[in-house]
C-alpha cells in the first residue's frame, strides 16, 4: 500500500494535478476563515462594480488628510482630456462651428480648450448632429467644465434648526488621503455581480459547495456503479441480463437529458444542494457498470478465485477479497472522474435554472447563468463569468490529469 | 533512452503542427471577419425567395420565369439600409396571422390592441398621447359625450380610406364591433358589458351607446378606451371573410386575413422566421392635410427575429437595430464606455419615461397569506432599492423619490392621490425589524425552533413565480426570497415556463406571483385601481386583468363601482386616496418598481430625430409605433 501510493506520487501528471486540486481545496477552506462576509449579501446596489477597492466618500471627505505638493486639479484637464477627447473637439470645432483645421492645434491643450469655451454651444442644432452627439458633446463639455474649476471644493452641512448651510470644510486640490487612514472600505478582487454580491467571496463558497456536489455524486455514481458491475458479473445469468438490460437502458438515453426530466419533477423547493448531488449521482452510473463488469468478468475464472470457490468461501466474501482489490485502482480512477463530471453537470444544469436555489447557496453553475442572464459578457463585465469558467476548468482539468497519472501507474501497458 | 526520443520526436511534430494550424489561423482570421456580413446576406436573400418560389410554382412557370420571378424579389426582399427603420424585442416567432380578432396572434409587430394600440397595419379611431393624457383623431376626427354620459359621438374623418381606396365610414366601425361580438372574438366579450352597440347615424358619425344600469352607463371610461384600443376594419372585407368561413366563429377568428384591407400607412411586404418587414402604402390616406400632411419617412419597417434579448442587444449595438424594445443592463455603459450613438429617453437614471408597476401579488385564499399581517410583514422586509438598482439596473425611480401609491409613476395620474396623507402607511427600506415585531404582534412566531415562523402550526412556506427567462423579473424574485429569509419565513423562487405561470397566475393556483399594471390610457388610474381590487376580475375563470390573488374586500368595491360615474375631481381625489390606503394597510399586492411602458433605446447610425424627453414635440417614447408615439415615424430624418 505504502509503495503504491509512493508510485502514485512519483508520477509528474499526478503530482500536478494532485497539487491544483489541493490548492484549489485549501483556498476554500482558507479563505472563509480571514473573510467572513456572507458570500450572498447584496452589497452593492447596482450591476456589476469593477474590481477595486472602495472608500468611503464621506470618510474620505472628512478625513484630516495630508498635502502633497502635487495639485491634483492641474491635472485633471489632461486625466479629462485623453486623445478620442480631443478629436471630437477637433471634430464639433471644425464641423458645427466653422473654424478652419489649420486653426486648430490638436497637441496644445490649453489653446482648444480656449476654443471650445468660446465657440460650443449646447443648444446647437445642426444636421448630423444627432441626439447622441449633442448628448456626447454636453458630457465633454461638463467634464471640461469640471477639470477647469480651480480648486478647492466647499464641504457643507446644513443646521439641524435652521436648515441653513454652513461651511465645514474646504478640500483643496493638494489634499490627499491615506488609504490606511480610511476605516470604512472594502474591497472587490473581482467586483460584484448581478446582484451586488462580492463575486471572490461567491466563489470560493460556490467552488465548495460545486466540489460537494461533485464528491457526493461521485461517490453516489460509482458505488452504484459498482455493486451492479460486481455483481452482474460475478453472478453472470439472469442477474446480469436484468442488471445488464437496465443498464442498457440508462446508456442509449442520454443521462443529462434524464437530469433535466428529474430535476425539474422534483421542483425548485426540493433542489437543495443534497438533492442536486443526488440527482446527478444516480444518472451517471452505467459506464462504471459496464466496465467493473466486464472486469469482474475477466476475473472470475481465474485460478485464485475458483480456489476460493473450492474452498467454500461465501460469494460475498470473494467478491470482496478475491475480486474488488484487483479492480481498486481502476474504481479509484473511474470515481476521479465521476467528480468531475459531476461538477460540470451541476454547472451546465444550473445554467438553464435547473440547479439548487440561488438565495439559498452560491454553486459555480448559478454564477454562470445570473452573469448570462444580464449579459456580463455583452457589457465588458469579466469578472463576472471568466473566472468561475477559470475555476471549473482547473478542477476538472486537475481531476483528469489525476486520472491520466494514475492510470500510468497501474495500467502494465502504460507503466514506462 | 528510445523512449525520450520517440517522445522528443512527437512534442516537436505537435509543436510544428500547431505552429502550422495557428499560422493558417492567423491569416485566414481578417476575411473570415470580413465574409461575415457577406455570408448573411445570401440568408437573408434565400428567406426572402420563398414566398416567391411558391407564387412561380403555383404558376407552373417555365424554369427560365422563374427564375427571373426569384431574382426580382431578391432584390426587393433585402430592402435598402437608408430606407428601413429597424426593430428588435417586439416580434419573437414567425408570424401567425394578421387578424384582430385572433385569439391566439402572435403579431405583435403588426397588431397589438391596448391603450396606446400599435397603429401601423390596422388603425384605431383615435391614439392615446401618454405625455399628456389626451386622444389624437386618427380614422375618427372628434367625439363628444351627451349630456347624461350615455351616448358617445364620434365623427369621422372624411379623408380616411382603405389601401384600396374606398372611404371609410362610419358604416365599418358599426360592423366591426358588430362582428366582434358576433363571433365572441375577446374584445367582443370584453366590451358587450359596457357598450350597448355601435351604430352608424350617417357616413360621418357613428353613435356608441353605453349600457345602461339604472339610467346611468355602467362604465363611461371604458367606452372611451373602444375609440383608441380597438382597431376598425373594413365591412367589405369583413362580409368577404365570414363568407369563405362559412360564418364559423372559430374559423372567422383563426383566418389568418393574409390578404387583409387595412387603413394604416404600412402594410405587410414579407414576413418569415427571420425577418418580418412592412412597406409604405404610398396612397396612404394621412398624407392628407387633415391628419400628418404626409408620409411616414422610412420606407420599411422591418423587424429581424432574434432568438434571445442577448441577440438583439448586440445587433443593437452594431447599428443593425435601430429602435429596440428590450431590457438593457447597465445601458448607459453603451455610450459612456462604448461611445455608440445609442440613447435613450433620458439621459440619466432611469433612462425611460416610467409608466407602468411591476407588482407581487399574493394569494389571499392561502392559508398564513390570507393574514394582512404576514403579507404585509413581507412586502415591509424587501429590499425595494436593490431590486431597483440590481435587477433593473437602477431604470426606475425609488420608492423614496416616488412614494407608493395606486396611481402609478405617471405625473397626470399622481394628481389623483393626496401622496402626503400617506405618509404614515408607507413603510421604509428593507424594514426588517418592524417586519419581525408586525409578525409578533400578530402572534406568528416560530415555535418548533426551525428558524422558519408558523401560522396554525403549519411552517410559513411560499412560491415565489415568474416566467422563466424574464430577467429583470427572476432577480426580483430572488431579492423577495432573500427578504423571506431574513424575517423567518421560507420563501423559495419557481420560475416555470410562461405558459405554465400564465395557468398559475389566471387561475389563483400560485403563493405570490408578479406581473405588470396597466400603463397610461384614457382609463388611468382607474385602470390601475381595477387591476388590484376588482372583485369582477377576481371571478373571472381565467383572469388576465388582474386581482390574481383574490383580495375581496367590498369597501374597495364599492369605490371602484363610484368612480366611472364620478367627474367632480375632488370627489376622485378622495376616492383614490382611500383606494391607496387600503393597498397599504392590507397589502393585497405590492409594487417592486417602476418601469416604462416599452423599453426604449435608439441606435442613431443611420436614422436621427427620435423623440427624447428633451426635444419638446409632445411624442412618447412609445417606440415610434404605439399610440400617439406612430407621430415619431414622421419626424425621422437621415443620419447623414
Amino acid at each position: 500500500m505504502k509503495n503504491t501510493i509512493k508510485q502514485v506520487f512519483h508520477s509528474g501528471k499526478f503530482l500536478v494535478g494532485f497539487i491544483i486540486f489541493v490548492l484549489i481545496l485549501a483556498i476554500c477552506f482558507i479563505y472563509p476563515v480571514f473573510v467572513t462576509y456572507d458570500p450572498l449579501e447584496m452589497i452593492g446596489a447596482g450591476n456589476f462594480y469593477k474590481p477595486g477597492t472602495y472608500v468611503s466618500q464621506e470618510e474620505a471627505a472628512l478625513n484630516e488628510g495630508y498635502t502633497l505638493n502635487m495639485d491634483a486639479s492641474e491635472s485633471r484637464l489632461a486625466t479629462a482630456l485623453g486623445v478620442e477627447e480631443l478629436e471630437k473637439m477637433q471634430e464639433y470645432l471644425i464641423k458645427y462651428a466653422g473654424i478652419a483645421e489649420k486653426d486648430i492645434d490638436v497637441t496644445d491643450t490649453e489653446a482648444i480648450v480656449e476654443l471650445w469655451q468660446q465657440n460650443y454651444n449646447p443648444d446647437m442644432k445642426a444636421k448630423g448632429l444627432t441626439s447622441a452627439k449633442r448628448k456626447a458633446y454636453r458630457r465633454l463639455d461638463a467634464s471640461i467644465e469640471n477639470a477647469m474649476k480651480s480648486s478647492g471644493v466647499i464641504i457643507a452641512e446644513e443646521d439641524a434648526e435652521s436648515g441653513e448651510l454652513k461651511e465645514a470644510k474646504t478640500i483643496k486640490g493638494t489634499g490627499y488621503v491615506n488609504t490606511k487612514d480610511i476605516v470604512n472600505k472594502r474591497t472587490f478582487i473581482l467586483g460584484t455581480d448581478n446582484f451586488g454580491r462580492d463575486v471572490l467571496t461567491e466563489l470560493v463558497a460556490a467552488t465548495k459547495v460545486s466540489l460537494r456536489i461533485g464528491l457526493i455524486a461521485g461517490l453516489i455514481a460509482t458505488a452504484v456503479g459498482l455493486i451492479l458491475g460486481l455483481v452482474a458479473g460475478y453472478v453472470g445469468g439472469v442477474v446480469d441480463n436484468i442488471i445488464m438490460f437496465l443498464t442498457n437502458l440508462f446508456t442509449v438515453i442520454p443521462s443529462f437529458i434524464i437530469l433535466i426530466l428529474i430535476s425539474y419533477s422534483v421542483g425548485t423547493n426540493a433542489r437543495g444542494v443534497m438533492m442536486v448531488a443526488f440527482i446527478i449521482g444516480l444518472t451517471s452510473w452505467p459506464w462504471t457498470t459496464r466496465s467493473v463488469r466486464s472486469q469482474v468478468i475477466s476475473l472470475r475464472n481465474r485460478d485464485h478465485v475458483n480456489l476460493s470457490k473450492l474452498s467454500g468461501h461465501s460469494m460475498f466474501r470473494i467478491i470482496f477479497t478475491d475480486i474488488l482489490p484487483y479492480i481498486a485502482s481502476y474504481v479509484v480512477m473511474a470515481m476521479i472522474l465521476q467528480i468531475s463530471s459531476g461538477i460540470l453537470s451541476e454547472a451546465q444544469l444550473s445554467m438553464i435554472g435547473l440547479g439548487p436555489a440561488t438565495t439559498k447557496v452560491a454553486t459555480l453553475g448559478l454564477m454562470m447563468n445570473w452573469a448570462m442572464q444580464y449579459a456580463a459578457h455583452l457589457n465588458g463585465s469579466w469578472w463576472a463569468y471568466f473566472p468561475v469558467v477559470i475555476v471549473i476548468a482547473l478542477i476538472s482539468f486537475s481531476l483528469n490529469l489525476m486520472n491520466t497519472g494514475l492510470d500510468q501507474v497501474f495500467n502494465p501497458q502504460l507503466r514506462d | 533512452m528510445k523512449e525520450i526520443m520517440k517522445k522528443v520526436t512527437a512534442l516537436l511534430c505537435v509543436g510544428t503542427m500547431s505552429a502550422v494550424m495557428l499560422a493558417g489561423c492567423g491569416s485566414s482570421a481578417q476575411p473570415a471577419a470580413t465574409a461575415e456580413p457577406a455570408a448573411e446576406e445570401p440568408a437573408a436573400e434565400e428567406a426572402a425567395e420563398e414566398p416567391a418560389e411558391e407564387e412561380a410554382a403555383e404558376e407552373e412557370a417555365e424554369p427560365a420565369e422563374e427564375e427571373a420571378a426569384e431574382e426580382a424579389s431578391t432584390d426587393e426582399g433585402s430592402t435598402p439600409r437608408n430606407e428601413t427603420l429597424y426593430f428588435a424585442g417586439q416580434q419573437w416567432g414567425t408570424i401567425n396571422d394578421w387578424n384582430p380578432m385572433s385569439p391566439n396572434s402572435n403579431n405583435a409587430m403588426g397588431q397589438t390592441q391596448k391603450d396606446t394600440a400599435r397603429t401601423l397595419i390596422w388603425e384605431t379611431l383615435f391614439m392615446y398621447n401618454s405625455m399628456d393624457g389626451k386622444l389624437y383623431g386618427l380614422l375618427g376626427k372628434e367625439y363628444s359625450w351627451n349630456d347624461d354620459m350615455t351616448v358617445l359621438t364620434v365623427k369621422m374623418n372624411p379623408d380616411a380610406h382603405w389601401s384600396d381606396g374606398e372611404p371609410v365610414t362610419a358604416d365599418d366601425v358599426a360592423y366591426t364591433y358588430d362582428t366582434h361580438v358576433k363571433y365572441e372574438s375577446s374584445t367582443g366579450a370584453d366590451y358587450s358589458t359596457y357598450i350597448d352597440s355601435i351604430t352608424a347615424k350617417d357616413a360621418e358619425t357613428v353613435e356608441i351607446a353605453a349600457k345602461l344600469d339604472g339610467g346611468k352607463a355602467v362604465n363611461p371610461l371604458k367606452v372611451t378606451a373602444y375609440l383608441c384600443n380597438i382597431y376598425v376594419m373594413p365591412k367589405a372585407y369583413l362580409e368577404k371573410v365570414e363568407e369563405r368561413n362559412g360564418e364559423d366563429p372559430d374559423k372567422v377568428k383563426q383566418d389568418t386575413m393574409e390578404d387583409l384591407v387595412a387603413s394604416g400607412p404600412y402594410l405587410p411586404y414579407m414576413n418569415n422566421d427571420q425577418k418580418v418587414v412592412f412597406i409604405r402604402d404610398d396612397n396612404y390616406w394621412g398624407q392628407a392635410a387633415s391628419m400628418w400632411g404626409k408620409l411616414p419617412v422610412p420606407k420599411y419597417i422591418a423587424h429581424t427575429i432574434y432568438k434571445d434579448n442577448a441577440a438583439g442587444q448586440v445587433a443593437l449595438q452594431q447599428g443593425e437595430v435601430d429602435v429596440c424594445q428590450q431590457f438593457i443592463t447597465d445601458v448607459q455603459k453603451l455610450w459612456l464606455d462604448e461611445d455608440l450613438p445609442i440613447s435613450t429617453w433620458y439621459d440619466e437614471a432611469p433612462y425611460g419615461m416610467t409608466a407602468t408597476m411591476p407588482s407581487m401579488f399574493f394569494n389571499c385564499e392561502k392559508p398564513g397569506l390570507d393574514q394582512a399581517a404576514v403579507r404585509k410583514a413581507i412586502a415591509m422586509a424587501v429590499d425595494y432599492e436593490q431590486i431597483i438598482a440590481s435587477a433593473m439596473s437602477g431604470q426606475s425611480q425609488t420608492f423614496d423619490e416616488l412614494p407608493r401609491c395606486i396611481a402609478g409613476p405617471a405625473e397626470s395620474d399622481r394628481a389623483y392621490v393626496d401622496i402626503d396623507s400617506l405618509k404614515d402607511l408607507q413603510w421604509k427600506n428593507k424594514d426588517v425589524e418592524g417586519a419581525k415585531a408586525l409578525l409578533d404582534e400578530a402572534g406568528i412566531t416560530d415555535e418548533d425552533g426551525d428558524g422558519i415562523r408558523e401560522y396554525k402550526g403549519e411552517n410559513l412556506s411560499f412560491k415565489a413565480e415568474c416566467p422563466t427567462g424574464w430577467t429583470d423579473w427572476n432577480a426580483s424574485m430572488e431579492i423577495v426570497a432573500a427578504a423571506g429569509k431574513d424575517i423567518g419565513i421560507d420563501i423559495s423562487t419557481y420560475f416555470p415556463e410562461a405558459n405554465s405561470f400564465y395557468d398559475d397566475m389566471t387561475t389563483c393556483n400560485f403563493d405570490i406571483c408578479m406581473w405588470s399594471a396597466p400603463g397610461a390610457g384614457p382609463m388611468s388610474p382607474y385602470s390601475k385601481a381595477m387591476f388590484y381590487f376588482s372583485e369582477e376580475y377576481a371571478k373571472l375563470a381565467s383572469n388576465w386583468s388582474g386581482n390574481f390573488g383574490h383580495y375581496m374586500n367590498d369597501d374597495a368595491e364599492k369605490i371602484l363601482q363610484q368612480i366611472p360615474l364620478e367627474t367632480d375631481e375632488a370627489k376622485l381625489k378622495e376616492y383614490y386616496t382611500e383606494l391607496s390606503k387600503i393597498w397599504l394597510e392590507e397589502v393585497p399586492s405590492v409594487a417592486l418598481m417602476y418601469r416604462p411602458e416599452q423599453f426604449y433605446s435608439v441606435n442613431e447610425s443611420v436614422w436621427t430625430n427620435y423623440p427624447a424627453a428633451d426635444s419638446g414635440n409632445n411624442i412618447p417614447p412609445l417606440v415610434c409605433t404605439d399610440g400617439y408615439g406612430i407621430a415619431a415615424l414622421y419626424e425621422l430624418e437621415l443620419a447623414e
